[in-house]
C-alpha cells in the first residue's frame, strides 16, 4: 500500500476546494461573506501542514510524485501566493456580487494543480497538474463575465493555452518516444546511455516552447499582456506569481534533471530566450500607460531574470531561482494589491490616474513604491539580494556578457517603475479627490509584503541559507 | 538578560513601525507606544547593567555574539552585539535620557500637528542610537551612524515650513556627510588591510602591526567621523543651527546622546588611536581647541538654546580632549554626567521657551517667581555644568583636568581651567538674566505641566548624585568599570579640585556682579571691546568663511562640472535613454491584440528554433 | 540515419506529383461544359435556409458537459465493477470518494440551474 500520508498537503487542498464549493451552494447568497475567511484560514492551516513535511525527501508511486525539499519549498510559495490572493480578492469579489464559492474553490483547485506540477516526478503527472491549473485559470480570467475585456482575455487564454498545451504534449510524447520512459530520472539515465537523437531534440524544443508559454518567455509571451489586462486584478497577480513559479519549478526539474545530460544543447536555446525575454520585456514595458499591462511586461522581464538561473545550471542558479521567485511573490502581490484597490475605487488602471496617490493613501503609495523598487532591484530591498544572486550565478559560470545585459535591462526597468513612483509622489491628485479607503484584508496583505521585502533586504541570510540547502538537495553537482 | 540585548534597539524600531503604520491618527497612543518601547528597553538595559556587574564582565572579556548578516562572495558581514561595561553604561544613559525626553515631549509637543510624526522619529532615533551602541563591528556602527544622522536631519527640519529649519537641516546633512565620508574611508582602509570589520578582531590585528603610518592615517580618517558627529572644530558649524529643531530633540540628540556618539566611538576603538600616537595628539588638541573656542562664543550669545549649544560644543571638546590625552575613563564619565545635566538644561530651557514664546534670554527674566520648578532645576543643572561640588559636573570635569595634568599636557590643563571659568560665567549670565532680575516677559509665563516638570526633577536628582559614582574616593566606581587596558585609580588631587572650584565660583561671582548686581556695566565692557565682541558674537565668522568658500570656490568648480554633466554626460545618457524609449515604442506594435498573430509568432519561433538546433545535429549524424 | 529520410522525401515528392498529374490529366482529357449548378461549391446536405450564424442555446453545451462527466465516470466504474471482488475494501472506499466528488459536481450543476431547460 502506498504511503498516502505523503499527499497530506494535496489532499487537504482538494478537500478545501470541495468544501468551499459546497459552502457556496449551501450558504444563502446574502450571508456568504465569510467564505473568503474560510479560504484564508484554510490556506494558513495547509501552510502549517506543509511545514510538517519539512525535511522529507520521499517519492510516491515509484517516483511519479515527489515530496522533496524542492517541491515543498514551491508548495509553500504557492500557498503564500494564494493566501495573498485571497486577502486581496475579498472585497473585490464581494463587490462583484456573485460566485463567492466558485471563485475561491477555483483558486484552490488552481493551487492544487500547481502543487501537482511542482511535485510531479513524471511527465503525465505534470501534464495533469498543468491542465487542472490551466482550466481553473481560464475560468478565473473570465470571471468578470459582464466585462468584455475579461471575456476576451478568457477566450484568448483558453485558445492559446490549448495550443501551447498541445505543443507541450507533442513535445512530451516525442521525448517519451525517444526514451521509452515518462519518469524524469529514467529519462536522464536513458539519455545518458544513448546520447542525443533528432527525435529527442525536437521533443525538447517543443516542450521548451510549452514551458516558454507558461513562464511567458519571449517569443511565447504574447498572450500575457492581454490576459493580464483583462483578468480580474487579484487573479492577474496570482497568475503572474504562482503560475509562473510553478511552471519554473517543473521547467527547472525537467531540464536540469531529465535533460541534464544534454545540457550543452538546450542551454544555447535558453540563453537566446533569456536575452530576448530580458530585452523585449523590459523595453516594451516603458511606453505602457496601463499599470496592469506595465506589470505584465515587467513580469515578462522578471521571467528573463529567473531564466538566468537556468542558464547558470548550477546549485547557486537553482537557489537564486527559488529566492527570486519567492520574493517576486511578495513584490508582485503587493503591487497588484494596490492596483486592485486603486482600480476599484477610481475605476481605471491607467498610470496617470495614480497622480498624487501619496496624498490619497500614503500606505498604498508606500507599498507600491517599495514593491516596484524591489522588483527593480534597488538595495536595501529584497529584490536586490535575489537579483544579485542571479547575476552572481551567471558570472560564476563565465557568462559575463549575459550578466551585463541583465544589469543593463535592470537599469532600464528602474525607468518604467519610477514612472509610476513619479506619478504617485510628485503628481497632484485631481481637485476634490477623496482619500482612498483600503479594506482591512488588503491592508494586512500590503503590510506583510512591505515587512518581508524590507526585512529580507536588510537581513537575507536565513533565507539564502534555506534556498541554498534546498538547492544542494535538489542539484547535487 | 544579555541574550536579550538585541531587543534593545529592536523595540523602539518596532515602535517606529507601529506609529508610522498604525497609530498616526491617535496622538496619545503614538506617545504611549514610543514610551512603552523605550521603557522596556530601559528595563533590559538595567538588567544588562547589573548582569555586567555581577558576572564580572570587564573591558577585557566582553560578551559578544553575532549572526551572519549578509554574505557575498569575498565579504562576510556580521550583525552582532558587544556587551562590556562601556556598552552597558552607554545603554543606560541613552535609555534614561530618551525615556525622560519622550515623557517630557508629551507636554511640550501638545497640540502640534506633527505629534505622531515626532514620536515616530524619536523612536527611530532611539533605535538607531542603541543599535550604534551595541554594534560589535564598524560596518554595523556605520550603518546606525548614518541612521542617527538621518534622524537628526529629519528632526532638525521637523518644522520644515520654516526656511531657517530647512537651511539648518541641510547644513547639518552636508557637514555630516563630509565627516562620514572620512569615516567611511577610514573603515574601508582598515577592512582592506585587515579583512574584518569586527572591533575585537581588529584590536588583535593592531597588536604588533608595524606600519604605524598606515594606522595613523586610518585613525585620523576614522576620527573625522567623530569630528562631524560630535561637532568638533572645524565641522562644528551645524550644531548651533541644529537648535532649529524642537527643544526636546535638542536635549536628546544634539546635547545628550547623538553628539556623544563620536566620543563613544573614540572610546570603543581606543586601541586604534592608542596604536597611532600622532592621532591621539591630534584628538587631544582638536578637543582642547574646540572647548575654549566654543566657550568664548557662548559668553556673548543671546539665544538661550544657542548658549547651551555652544556649551555643548565646549563640553564635547572636553570629552574628546580627555580621550586624546589617553583617559577614556574620564571622557566617558564626563559623557555620562554631561548627558544628564545637559538634557536637564535643555529641557529646562524648553520649559522656559514654552512659557515665554521666545528664545532670547533678554525677553525672559524673573521666571523664578512664576516657574519655580523649572528655575531651580535649571540652577542645579547649571551648577553641575559649572563644576561646583558636589554636583555631577564637578567630579567628571575634575577627572578630565587631572588626566590632562597627569599626562603632562600642561597647556591643555590651563585651557581646561580657563574653560571651567568661562563655563561658570556664561551659565550664570544666562541664569541671572533669564531667571532672575527684572521681568521683561511679554506673555504671562506659567509653570509647565506635570509631565514636563517631573522629568526635570528626575534629571536634577541625577545631576546631583551621579557624580559620586566616579568620585575618586569611591571604590568600585566608574573607573573600575570603564577603562582602557587596566583600571586607573586616581588619587584625589585636592589642590586641583580647589583651583577648579575657585575658578568656577569666580565665574559665578563675576556673572553676578555684571548681570545680577549690575556693579559692572555689561554695556561698557561691550563698547570698550567692540571688535572682540563682534568676533565672538559672529562665532569667529566661521560660517561666513565657509559660505565664502562655498560660493566662490565650490560653486565655480561645480558649475564647471555642471557644464560637463549637461553637455557630455547628459548628452550621452539622453541619447541612450531616448533610443531605448523609441525602441520600446516600436517593439510595442508587435502586440497587435490579434489571436492569430500570437499563434503565428509562437509557431514561427518553434520552426526557427528547430531549424537552428536541427541543422548541426542532423549534419553531425550524417 | 539521413538516408532513411530519402524514403520520406520520395514519398513526399511522389504525392505532390500524383496530385498534379491527376489534375492535369483531367484538365486535358475531360470535357468542360460548366453550368450554374455545376460550379457551386460542393457541400453535403441541402442548401441552408436563412442565416447560418445563429446562436445555439447554451443549455446544449451545459448538458453535454454534465453528460460527459458521467460518461467518463462509467468508464472508471466498469473495470472496477468487474474486478470488485479482488480489489476489496480499499478500492471500494476510493470509488466512493470518486463518486462523491462527482456528486458534488452534479449537485453544483443542479443548484446553478444547468439542468433546467429554459
Amino acid at each position: 500500500m502506498a504511503e498516502y500520508y505523503l499527499l497530506g498537503v494535496e489532499i487537504a487542498t482538494a478537500l478545501l476546494g470541495l468544501i468551499l464549493l459546497v459552502m457556496g451552494l449551501l450558504v444563502p447568497k446574502t450571508h456568504n461573506k465569510g467564505i473568503a475567511n474560510i479560504a484564508i484560514i484554510g490556506f494558513i492551516a495547509i501552510f502549517g501542514v506543509n511545514f510538517l513535511y519539512a525535511g522529507t525527501n520521499a517519492s510516491f508511486l515509484n517516483g511519479m510524485y515527489l515530496i522533496d525539499p524542492f517541491s515543498l519549498f514551491f508548495k509553500g510559495l504557492l500557498l503564500i501566493a494564494v493566501f495573498f490572493t485571497c486577502l486581496i480578492s475579498k472585497d473585490y469579489i464581494l463587490e462583484q456580487g456573485y460566485g463567492q464559492g466558485e471563485y475561491y474553490s477555483l483558486v484552490t483547485f488552481a493551487t492544487l494543480g500547481m502543487m501537482i506540477m511542482v511535485s510531479a516526478g513524471d511527465l503525465i503527472t505534470f501534464y495533469l497538474g498543468l491542465e487542472l491549473n490551466t482550466i481553473a485559470f481560464v475560468i478565473l480570467v473570465a470571471f468578470r463575465k459582464n466585462c468584455a475585456k475579461s471575456t476576451e482575455a478568457g477566450i484568448k487564454y483558453v485558445l492559446l493555452s490549448a495550443m501551447s498545451s498541445a505543443v507541450l504534449l507533442y513535445g512530451l510524447s516525442l521525448v517519451y518516444g525517444a526514451t521509452k520512459s515518462v519518469l524524469l530520472t529514467e529519462i536522464a539515465k536513458i539519455i545518458n546511455q544513448q546520447g542525443i537523437q533528432p527525435l529527442l531534440l525536437i521533443g525538447m524544443i517543443f516542450t521548451l516552447a510549452g514551458f516558454g508559454f507558461k513562464v511567458s518567455a519571449v517569443p511565447f509571451h504574447m498572450w500575457s499582456p492581454d490576459v493580464y489586462e483583462g483578468a480580474p486584478t487579484p487573479i492577474t497577480g496570482f497568475m503572474s506569481v504562482a503560475s509562473k513559479a510553478a511552471a519554473f519549478a517543473i521547467f527547472v526539474r525537467f531540464f536540469m534533471i531529465a535533460l541534464a545530460p544534454v545540457q550543452e544543447t538546450w542551454v544555447i536555446v535558453i540563453t537566446a530566450l533569456t536575452v530576448l525575454t530580458l530585452v523585449l520585456g523590459n523595453l516594451v514595458a516603458i511606453p505602457q500607460t496601463n499599470i496592469k499591462r506595465m506589470l505584465a511586461y515587467s513580469s515578462v522581464g522578471q521571467a528573463g531574470f529567473i531564466l538566468l538561473g537556468m542558464v547558470a545550471f548550477s546549485k547557486l542558479g537553482v537557489a537564486a531561482i527559488m529566492f527570486h521567485s519567492l520574493l517576486y511573490v511578495f513584490a508582485n502581490m503587493g503591487a497588484f494589491g494596490v492596483a486592485t484597490v486603486v482600480g476599484k475605487s477610481i475605476g481605471s488602471d491607467q498610470i496617470k490616474d495614480y497622480q498624487g496617490l501619496w496624498k490619497r493613501s500614503p500606505l498604498m503609495a508606500a507599498v507600491m513604491l517599495i514593491c516596484l523598487l524591489s522588483l527593480a532591484g534597488i538595495p536595501p530591498l529584497a529584490g536586490f539580494v535575489s537579483k544579485f544572486y542571479l547575476f552572481t550565478a551567471v558570472i560564476e559560470q563565465g557568462h559575463i556578457w549575459l550578466a551585463f545585459i541583465a544589469i543593463g535591462m535592470s537599469m532600464v526597468s528602474v525607468y518604467y517603475y519610477l514612472i509610476v513612483a513619479k506619478a504617485m509622489y510628485l503628481g497632484q491628485p485631481e481637485e476634490g479627490a477623496e482619500p482612498i479607503k483600503v479594506p482591512g484584508s488588503v491592508q494586512l496583505a500590503l503590510a506583510l509584503c512591505l515587512i518581508v521585502l524590507v526585512f529580507f533586504g536588510v537581513y537575507p541570510t536565513p533565507f539564502t541559507n534555506l534556498v541554498l540547502d534546498v538547492a544542494t538537495a535538489f542539484f547535487p553537482f | 538578560m544579555i541574550e536579550l540585548a538585541w531587543l534593545i534597539p529592536v523595540l523602539p524600531a518596532l515602535g517606529f513601525v507601529i506609529i508610522a503604520l498604525a497609530t498616526k491618527r491617535f496622538k496619545l497612543l503614538s506617545a504611549l507606544v514610543a514610551i512603552a518601547a523605550m521603557a522596556t528597553s530601559l528595563v533590559i538595559s538595567l538588567g544588562i547593567f547589573f548582569e555586567v556587574l555581577q558576572m564580572g564582565i570587564t573591558m577585557e572579556n566582553p560578551v559578544e555574539y553575532s549572526v551572519r548578516w549578509m554574505s557575498v562572495p569575498g565579504i562576510e558581514i556580521n550583525a552582532g552585539i558587544l556587551i562590556d561595561p562601556l556598552t552597558a553604561v552607554m545603554l543606560l544613559v541613552v535609555c534614561i535620557v530618551a525615556l525622560l525626553v519622550e515623557i517630557y515631549s508629551m507636554g511640550y509637543m501638545e497640540g502640534d500637528p506633527g505629534f505622531s510624526r515626532f514620536y515616530s522619529y524619536l523612536s527611530l532615533f532611539a533605535s538607531s542610537m542603541l543599535g550604534l551602541v551595541v554594534a560589535n563591528n564598524y560596518f554595523q556602527m556605520f550603518f546606525f551612524w548614518e541612521l542617527v544622522g538621518l534622524c537628526s536631519y529629519l528632526l532638525i527640519g521637523f518644522y520644515f515650513g520654516r526656511k531657517s529649519a530647512a537651511d539648518a537641516n541641510k547644513k547639518a546633512f552636508i557637514t555630516n556627510r563630509v565627516a562620514d565620508f572620512g569615516f567611511m574611508l577610514g573603515i574601508f582602509f582598515l577592512f582592506y588591510q585587515f579583512g574584518t570589520f569586527n572591533f575585537g578582531e581588529l584590536a588583535e590585528a593592531f597588536h604588533g602591526y608595524e606600519n604605524i603610518a598606515f594606522l595613523t592615517m586610518a585613525a585620523i580618517l576614522v576620527f573625522i567621523g567623530p569630528i562631524g558627529k560630535s561637532a568638533q572644530f572645524p565641522l562644528h558649524v551645524w550644531l548651533p543651527d541644529a537648535m532649529e529643531g524642537p527643544t526636546p530633540v535638542s536635549a536628546l540628540i544634539h546635547a545628550a546622546t547623538m553628539v556623544a556618539a563620536g566620543v563613544y566611538l573614540l572610546a570603543r576603538q581606543f586601541v586604534l588611536f592608542h596604536a597611532a600616537p600622532v592621532s591621539l595628539l591630534t584628538i587631544a588638541y582638536v578637543g582642547g581647541f574646540t572647548s575654549i573656542f566654543a566657550a568664548t562664543i557662548a559668553v556673548v550669545q543671546d539665544d538661550i538654546k544657542r548658549i547651551l549649544a555652544f556649551s555643548t560644543l565646549s563640553q564635547l571638546g572636553y570629552m574628546v580632549m580627555a580621550v586624546g590625552v589617553g583617559s577614556i575613563t574620564a571622557g566617558m564619565f564626563h559623557l555620562t554626567t554631561h548627558a544628564f545635566f545637559k538634557a536637564l538644561l535643555f529641557l529646562g530651557a524648553g520649559s522656559a521657551i514654552h512659557a515665554v514664546h521666545s528664545n532670547s534670554i533678554w525677553k525672559m527674566g524673573a521666571l523664578v517667581k512664576k516657574m519655580k520648578v523649572t528655575t531651580w532645576t535649571f540652577v542645579i543643572g547649571a551648577l553641575a555644568l559649572a563644576g561646583i561640588p558636589p554636583f555631577a559636573g564637578f567630579w567628571s570635569k575634575d577627572e578630565i583636568l587631572l588626566a590632562t595634568k597627569e599626562a603632562g599636557f600642561t597647556g591643555l590643563y590651563i585651557i581646561g581651567s580657563i574653560v571651567a571659568f568661562l563655563t561658570a560665567f556664561y551659565m550664570f549670565r544666562l541664569i541671572f538674566v533669564a531667571f532672575f532680575g527684572e521681568d521683561r516677559t511679554e506673555h504671562e509665563p506659567h509653570e509647565s505641566p506635570l509631565c514636563m516638570t517631573v522629568p526635570l526633577i528626575i534629571l536634577a536628582v541625577f545631576s546631583i548624585f551621579i557624580g559620586f559614582w566616579g568620585a575618586p574616593f569611591v571604590e568600585h566606581g566608574f573607573a573600575s568599570l570603564v577603562y582602557f587596558e587596566h583600571p586607573h585609580h586616581v588619587t584625589p588631587d585636592y589642590m586641583l579640585m580647589f583651583t577648579s572650584t575657585l575658578l568656577a565660583i569666580a565665574g559665578i561671582v563675576l556673572a553676578w556682579l555684571v548681570y545680577g548686581k549690575k556693579v559692572i556695566s555689561a554695556e561698557k565692557i561691550k563698547n570698550r571691546f567692540q571688535p572682540i565682541h563682534n568676533i565672538l558674537y559672529n562665532k569667529y565668522y566661521i560660517d561666513e568663511i565657509y559660505q565664502w568658500i562655498f560660493d566662490n570656490i565650490v560653486l565655480t568648480i561645480a558649475s564647471m562640472f555642471k557644464w560637463h554633466d549637461r553637455n557630455v554626460v547628459d548628452g550621452t545618457a539622453h541619447g541612450i535613454s531616448d533610443s531605448i524609449r523609441a525602441a520600446g515604442a516600436r517593439l510595442r506594435f508587435i502586440h497587435t491584440g490579434s489571436l492569430q498573430n500570437y499563434a503565428l509568432v509562437i509557431f514561427i519561433a518553434i520552426v526557427l528554433i528547430v531549424l537552428w538546433m536541427g541543422m548541426p545535429v542532423l549534419g553531425g549524424i550524417q | 540515419m539521413l538516408q532513411q529520410f530519402y524514403a520520406v522525401l520520395t514519398f513526399f515528392g511522389f504525392g505532390i506529383f500524383f496530385a498534379i498529374i491527376a489534375l492535369v490529366l483531367a484538365k486535358i482529357f475531360g470535357p468542360t461544359n460548366p453550368t450554374a449548378a455545376k460550379i457551386t461549391t460542393y457541400e453535403c446536405g441541402l442548401d441552408t435556409q436563412g442565416p447560418t450564424w445563429v446562436q445555439f442555446k447554451i443549455s446544449y453545451f451545459l448538458y453535454a458537459l454534465v453528460f460527459l462527466i458521467f460518461d467518463v465516470e462509467t468508464l472508471f466504474l466498469y473495470p472496477w465493477a468487474v474486478m470488485f471482488q479482488k480489489l476489496g475494501l480499499f478500492a471500494f472506499i476510493e470509488m466512493i470518494i470518486f463518486i462523491a466528488i462527482l456528486v458534488i459536481g452534479l449537485w453544483y450543476a443542479w443548484k446553478e440551474g444547468a439542468l433546467e431547460w429554459l
